[in-house]
């Protein structure tokens, strides 16, 4: 276990600049997860920190070592790959011993370890089974026993549940993130399903471009999105972006809102919107925050009832997704299956702002930090 | 078959057309046996009956010693010794040429396959160039080659203008070969600790059985049947058995002896015939082999 330390990391391919001056630190047992587009560079930035690609400028440290130019053997790593990379001619239990067999463990050693990453991933069974003969699900258990068996000072994993189904998916993801909490070991993920950000993540990066978007708790991400990329990538369905007039309201800025009549929304935050009276910005509000009126909530003083056009629903089960069209845009709303919401209908809809955030229209960055 | 085939109903037409594909492929396999089947039938006649003409004609009786002079008695220019130590020359030739050639490319291949490095596009293409040279072109620069290494006329410089030339076919099989090969398995095992050569031998050689066979019998039979490269850089007592026949069949003491002939030009092509009856299974199922997945 250690931590790993990336500053200003630089990566250029001829022209252009893949990685644009990474800054991240990951504390001792932490589990960070990169996140972002394809293209995005986070997997360069996975390689880079393996030592599988070198970094035109910055520094590398795990635990405070510096390993900018040290070889991937040497660093103490171990990767789990996408595509597994399991040793097709070598039999599960040969698989799960080379990387000690490459540092030279005594084969009892071996042995012993190989036993235990087994027990630990439940196959024991497939030991003497080559990876041509496993399920997808079995590979990515030996490409995890893999990893496992050195106990290195770092994981990396890239995308390693993107092969698996859905089903799959989530069963294997409860279980790493069980196994995280186990070993208490570092953890650098790399995925594009947000999900499994918010779900395994101590701390999620954000990237897009080259660069950190965002570093924070899933948490804060999710509520606290720095501009409009973080905010529109991160969450599922995605967050509403409606473009809203600031205008005045008894002296105190708020957000015009044309539905089938026209509202004024409070804000969290009205200090900061002072400067845009009059001007256009980007509401930004979650669908779970539009729903069917709650007695509840009320009252309450972000909260204001008004009446939208249903265009199309889509039930999910647990909740119903509503769609409609609010200053030109379109919204998902979040509502209970049992509230009445016919196509074509008018409907009480309750707006909760409390949680709002608001972006500006060109540059995309928050404009109520 | 009928039996087997339950509930499908074969018409007459599917019949005849069967009996046509049938007749069509048995026409052509003895149109290409044709010559073959000539070739063993004059081995075994004596002199007198291949001179009356009847070609294809079974011998009235047969006769071996056509075969053993081929083998041991036979004249190739100056010396009267058979084709059998001309055979041992080209054993000795092809064995290495084939051994080294297949081993270079495959290490070749693994490096522009899994090791890319600047420019490593651009040299494998300029390798791609090497399989379309003619061989008479280096035939000249060669021979200087080979004199100024000191090695013109000898066995070692016929194993290395074949490792040389064969090095860019090798090379392209083996590349293709590897491409199909996940670039993360090289990743994953560099990361397990495993170098160059360790992941070369433990990693990638292990599933390369297949295009090694490919290799092996691609460079087995364009070596064994090379002839200008035997006749241009071959010594006196070097000559692979290429040279030898094209020899014997040239020296003559009054009348041909077609049957020698005929005996030595079989036992010249014997090693490429089994090459290809033992390992001809591996040959289709390498160029076929498909992606190796992990």
């Amino acid at each position: 276990m250690a931590n790993l330390v990336i500053e200003n990391v630089k990566k250029r391919y001829g022209t252009t600049e893949v990685l644009k001056g990474i800054n991240i630190t990951i504390e001792a047992g932490e589990f960070l997860i990169l996140v972002g587009p394809s293209g995005c560079g986070k997997s360069t930035l996975m390689n880079s920190i393996a030592g599988l690609e070198d970094v035109t400028e910055g520094r590398i440290l795990i635990a405070d070592n510096d390993v900018t130019y040290t070889s991937p053997k040497d660093r103490d790593i171990a990767m789990v790959f996408q595509s597994y990379a399991l040793y097709p001619n070598m039999t599960v239990a040969q698989n799960i011993s080379f990387g000690l067999e490459m540092r030279k463990v005594p084969k009892e050693e071996r042995e012993t370890e190989v036993q235990r990453v087994a027990d630990m991933l439940q196959i024991s069974h497939l030991l003497n089974r080559k990876p041509a003969q496993l399920s997808g699900g079995q590979r990515q258990r030996v490409a995890m026993g893999r990893a496992l068996a050195r106990r290195p000072q770092l994981y990396l994993f890239d995308e390693p549940l993107s092969n698996l189904d859905a089903k799959l998916r989530v069963e294997m993801r409860t279980e790493i993130k069980k196994l995280h909490k186990k070993l208490g070991t570092t953890i650098v993920y790399v995925t594009h399903d947000q999900i499994e950000a918010m779900t395994l993540a101590d701390r999620i990066a954000v990237m897009k471009d080259g660069e950190v978007q965002q570093l924070g708790t899933p948490q804060e991400i999710y509520d606290n999105p720095a501009n409009l990329f973080v905010a529109g990538f991160m969450g599922s369905p995605a967050m509403n972006f409606v473009p809203v007039n600031v205008i005045l309201k008894d002296d105190i800025p708020m957000l015009e809102l044309a539905t089938n009549s026209a509202v004024a929304l409070p804000f969290p935050k009205p200090e900061s919107l002072t400067a845009h009276v009059g001007k256009t910005i980007l509401l930004g509000l979650r669908p779970e925050m539009i729903t069917e009126p709650q007695p509840h909530k009320e009252g309450q003083p972000f909260v204001t009832t008004t009446e939208i056009e249903v265009e199309v629903t889509e039930p999910m089960g647990a909740d119903t997704m509503i769609l409609t069209r609010v200053n030109g845009a379109e919204i998902n709303c979040r509502s209970n299956p049992a509230y009445p919401a016919e196509s074509g209908s008018i409907i009480k809809m309750m707006f909760d702002t409390s949680k709002a955030v608001v972006f500006d229209e060109k540059s995309g960055e928050r404009l109520d930090k | 078959m009928s039996n087997h085939t339950v509930g499908r109903k074969t018409s007459g037409l599917d019949k005849v057309l069967r009996f046509a594909l049938y007749a069509v492929l048995i026409i052509v396999a003895a149109f290409y046996l044709m010559p073959f089947v000539v070739m063993l039938i004059t081995s075994l006649k004596d002199v007198e009956e291949i001179r009356t003409g009847t070609l294809l004609s079974l011998p009235t009786s047969l006769h071996f010693d056509s075969w053993s002079k081929a083998w041991s008695g036979a004249c190739t220019g100056s010396s009267c010794e058979g084709i059998s130590p001309y055979l041992m020359n080209s054993f000795q030739i092809v064995i290495p040429a084939v051994v080294i050639s297949t081993l270079l490319g495959a290490i070749n291949g693994y490096v522009i396959s899994l090791w890319k490095f600047r420019g490593s596009d651009i040299f494998f293409a300029a390798l791609l160039v090497g399989c379309f040279i003619p061989f008479q072109v280096i035939l000249l620069p060669m021979a200087r080659t080979l004199g100024w290494l000191g090695i013109a006329n000898t066995t070692m410089g016929l194993v290395f203008v074949h490792v040389i030339y064969g090095l860019a076919f090798t090379t392209l099989f083996f590349r293709n070969f590897y491409q199909s090969i996940p670039n993360e398995l090289v990743k994953a095992a560099r990361l397990d600790g495993a170098g160059f050569f360790t992941i070369f031998y433990r990693i990638i050689l292990p599933v390369s059985t297949p295009i090694i066979v490919v290799t092996v019998i691609w460079q087995f039979t364009q070596v064994w049947n090379d002839f200008l490269f035997g006749v241009a850089f071959s010594g006196f007592d070097t000559q692979p058995v290429t040279v030898a026949l094209n020899n014997l069949v040239n020296t003559s003491f009054g009348g041909k002896e077609y049957n020698v002939d005929m005996a030595a030009a079989i036992i010249a092509a014997l090693p490429t015939l089994a090459v290809y009856v033992f390992a001809g299974k591996y040959f289709v199922r390498g160029l076929t082999a498909g992606a190796v997945k992990g």
